[in-house]
């Protein structure tokens, strides 16, 4: 597979929330998003198999924003992933790489998108996943953090998974 | 009263935020700013206490409690802007 090259599509309703400060689904225009609050740090995770042509390199997640209410404003996001080798990780505890992150500024329309491209290296970035695998991706709004400065929930379109 | 602890601004922060992302309506300013215009609204509302009170016709001034008087000013202002 060429580098750029598409390797997973992720939609909201493929989001498996954790115990505690989830995402929350919600719909815009009949459209399903998932929501993440602006002062609690609120995360959800994706499953998936990396496909059979992936070849190696890094991947970038990118993620699809929209802003609830806010027309001004910073989101930041991090995503991390977490390798299911076979016979050696133990799923009954997390084993993320270390969290990537980006920061996208809110359009200064509520309700258009705006795409986050968040790039992890290949190798422990990805937890070194390998073409076959299954894996998790953990994203999370970094509500916490002083650069996210957005009011009001940040809405998770998609999530495209692609070959750096 | 003393104005509202830190915990509490921003319980009302988050609970103003609910509520205009429920509407979904225009938000143009940061998370700061609208923290930074609860604190001053909340302030505001600290120091004119005395004033609020004194525009207070009696009997009502002397008669009612500080909360039914605080339910007064709540509902004129829910009256005053159409708030639900």
């Amino acid at each position: 597979m060429a580098s750029g090259d598409t390797l997973l599509v992720l939609g909201p309703q493929q989001g498996q929330p954790p115990a505690t400060n989830y995402a929350t689904l919600d719909s815009r225009n009949n459209q399903l998003v998932l929501d993440f609050d602006d002062t609690t740090e609120e995360s959800t995770y994706f499953s998936g198999v990396l496909p059979r042509n992936y070849g190696g390199g890094g991947i970038t997640a990118t993620l699809w924003w929209m802003a609830t209410s806010a027309t001004s404003g910073d989101v930041k996001a991090g995503v991390s992933f977490e390798r299911h080798q076979d016979s050696v990780d133990d799923l009954d505890a997390d084993g993320f790489g270390s969290e990537q992150t980006g920061t996208i500024t809110a359009p200064a329309t509520s309700g258009t998108t705006k795409a986050m491209a968040i790039a992890s290296t290949n190798g422990a970035q990805i937890d070194s996943i390998a073409a076959g695998e299954t894996f998790r991706l953990k994203v999370a709004r970094k509500a916490a953090d002083g650069a996210d400065t957005m009011t009001g929930d940040a809405e998770l379109l998609a999530v495209e998974l692609k070959e750096t | 009263m003393a104005v509202l602890s830190a915990a509490d601004q921003v319980a009302v922060t988050s609970s103003y935020t609910r509520l205009v992302c429920e509407r979904r309506e225009a938000v143009p300013i940061r998370k700061a700013e609208l923290r930074a215009a609860i604190t001053a609204v909340d302030a505001w509302a600290d120091s004119n206490q005395a004033s609020f009170n004194s525009a207070i016709p009696l009997p009502a001034r002397t008669s009612l409690t500080a909360r039914q008087k605080a339910e007064i000013l709540l509902f004129v202002i829910r009256r005053r802007w159409e708030l639900s």
